[in-house]
């Protein structure tokens, strides 16, 4: 009983691990406000359980498909950052995140709308079917490994240093002959695709997906993941969203009511997202903050 | 639904859009970032409102007044706490910790009050017929009080000292600096009027619908729309903004089912976006 308490609270974090690591690729080393992450993450989750449940594709095709359909996805969403930056990038992909949650809520024939999708299957491999929390927990791992790896060798990799230098300064990047926006439109390909992938684990963990669950808080959610665990850090991502996982849990302990712990939950993560970009706008991992460049976080933590 | 009646369903909900996106849009101006927290100000003017009339028992008057007093309150004490001490470290931080202040005081709101929606409840009245469709004197009044606010505004902005100042700060705050005005006095006047709008169309909200925690979203989502489609460098473009969107929204479920309303206000954003940033009267616009 214990365990598998646990054992969920862990998959719920790795699984918003992988969301926070793929927002990072596109915000934290590429300086992409993607206000629409959360729409990546729930493209990934309607495609993978679609497939599943009117195909019958096996779980680990449908993954597949969904990280890669979120990646097409982020991948078209690199047009508009190859026009508008900062304020007008946030706008845009907001709007964005706003039409694929009305999509959800509307295009009834497929996504049922507000009624939600449920009986999504758990995934199964050669007969064995991953029902249970703690077997469950084993698959988010898998992936999550295998998101931090690739991400860690991307972001380490030449093509890497081409993204932060966008983030740092982008003119700068243009003028050493660097095509800016294919490197964009490259770095939202690989977040939707570990956003998809994590959509992908989260309808196959709850076996019901509604689109209340992929809005702008989930968004911002995400974002505070990021920005806790300090932006430009695979690690920190993970810090982050273990953090945000465990920290509201002990309130149902204290004996709250269901009523209070909700918002008692956004209350504590949007009062440390508050804190922590006025105290340490580097993050607990991080090696840049805001617009201020790596230096700025190295020498203060010097 | 009869076109005629979506028009002036439309023109209801311009009338609070174009409240909204002017102060959103001033706010804007002088500090160049999405200030998003305005729709948790627009939440605390609709609920002191309901608070101080149903719960403690003033009269109306007096509760509107309180209201709008403590949004501005709300309004200031945002921008000391959050938005000063990083005034510096530029849009992407200013925007995720207003997206924080929105989430942190709307979960407050409803730890206090619940997610029962609420009403002011005040007397339902007969509906007129104007021209084929049926509005309410309160909406009537809604209206007007918009437009009169908005003009009022017009007027602050163009006459006043203060309002002069702002109007430099937005232009150009270094030079603004260099002529001796004062960038922090006319930052705390910005959000003292971006936060007094915020609590008036808040307010009358209440009046004419029922309010709950969660409407702050839609109002500040409304109000950037409105302000792009506007031309979000130009403070009373605003107002046209909010009346086309709010035509535009009701109009178009005409043709699709209401539960697009939305999407079509997203649609519009992007549109506007791609293909006219600088919105329907120019402004300043800070694509390169």
């Amino acid at each position: 009983m214990v365990f598998a308490y646990i054992a969920n609270l862990l998959a719920l974090a790795g699984i918003y691990g992988i969301v926070g690591i793929s927002l990072n690729v596109a915000f934290g080393y590429t300086g992409l406000a993607n206000l629409g992450h959360a729409a990546l993450f729930g493209i990934g989750a309607y495609v993978s359980a679609l497939l599943a449940l009117s195909l019958g594709l096996p779980f680990w095709a449908a993954l597949l498909v969904a990280g890669l359909f979120a990646a097409f996805i982020g991948w078209l969403l690199a047009w508009p950052t190859a026009r508008l930056r900062g304020d007008y990038l946030a706008l845009a992909t907001l709007g964005f995140g706003f039409i694929v949650e009305s999509v959800f809520k509307n295009w009834m024939d497929v996504t049922r709308g507000p009624l939600g999708i449920p009986g999504i299957p758990k995934p199964e491999l050669f007969g064995f079917v991953f029902a249970s929390t703690e077997s469950y927990l084993l698959v988010v791992a898998f992936f999550l490994a295998i998101t931090y790896f690739v991400v860690k060798r991307v972001v380490d990799s030449p093509f890497g240093r081409v993204l932060k230098a966008i983030r740092e300064d982008e003119l700068a990047a243009q003028s050493l002959g660097k095509h800016t926006h294919r490197y964009k439109a490259l770095a939202l390909a690989l977040s939707g695709f570990f956003a998809g992938i994590a959509g992908s684990l989260f309808a196959h963990y709850i076996t019901f997906i509604d689109p209340s669950s992929f809005t702008i808080f989930e968004t911002i959610l995400a974002f505070s993941i990021v920005i806790i665990g300090g932006m430009g850090s695979v690690e920190g991502a993970l810090i982050g969203a273990a953090l945000l996982t465990f920290l509201p849990e002990p309130l149902r302990f204290i004996g709250f009511p269901s009523a209070i712990i909700g918002p008692a939950r956004q209350l504590i993560y949007a009062g440390l997202l508050i804190a922590i970009i006025l105290k340490r706008p580097e993050g607990i991992r991080g090696e840049y903050a805001f617009g201020l460049g790596e230096k700025h976080a190295k020498s203060k933590q010097a | 639904m009869a076109l005629e009646q979506l028009i002036v369903n439309g023109l209801i909900a311009g009338a609070i859009y174009a409240l909204m996106a002017s102060g959103f849009s001033l706010v804007y101006n002088v500090l160049k970032f999405l200030h998003v927290a305005h729709g948790a100000i627009y939440v605390v003017g609709a609920f002191a409102g309901w608070w101080l009339a149903r719960v403690v028992g003033v009269p109306l008057p007096a509760a509107i007044v309180g209201a709008l007093v403590l949004s501005i309150i709300a309004g200031v004490l945002v921008d000391f706490v959050a938005y000063r001490p990083i005034r510096k470290k530029g849009e992407a931080a200013l925007l995720m910790i207003s997206f924080g202040v929105f989430i942190f005081v709307q979960s407050l709101v409803l730890l206090f009050f619940g997610a029962d929606v609420k009403s002011y409840g005040l007397p339902i009245e007969r509906g007129l017929d104007v021209a084929g469709a049926i509005i309410t004197p309160l909406q009537i009044s809604l209206i007007a009080i918009s437009l009169v606010t908005m003009a009022a505004l017009h007027v602050f902005l163009k006459f006043t000292k203060a309002g002069k100042a702002i109007r430099a700060v937005a232009d150009d705050a270094e030079v603004a600096r260099v002529v001796g005005i004062s960038p922090e006095r006319t930052i705390l006047v910005t959000f003292i009027l971006s936060s007094l709008l915020a609590g008036v169309a808040g307010v009358l909200v209440g009046m004419e619908q029922n309010i709950e925690h969660a409407m702050g979203l839609s109002a500040v989502i409304s109000a950037l729309t409105a302000a792009v489609i506007g031309g979000i460098g130009n403070v009373p473009a605003a107002v046209p903004g909010g009346f086309l969107l709010g035509i535009v929204e009701n109009v178009g479920i005409f043709w699709l089912p209401s539960g697009w309303k939305a999407g079509i206000s997203f649609a519009l954003l992007i549109i506007f976006l791609f293909f006219r940033p600088k919105g329907l009267f120019g402004g300043k616009t800070r694509t390169v």
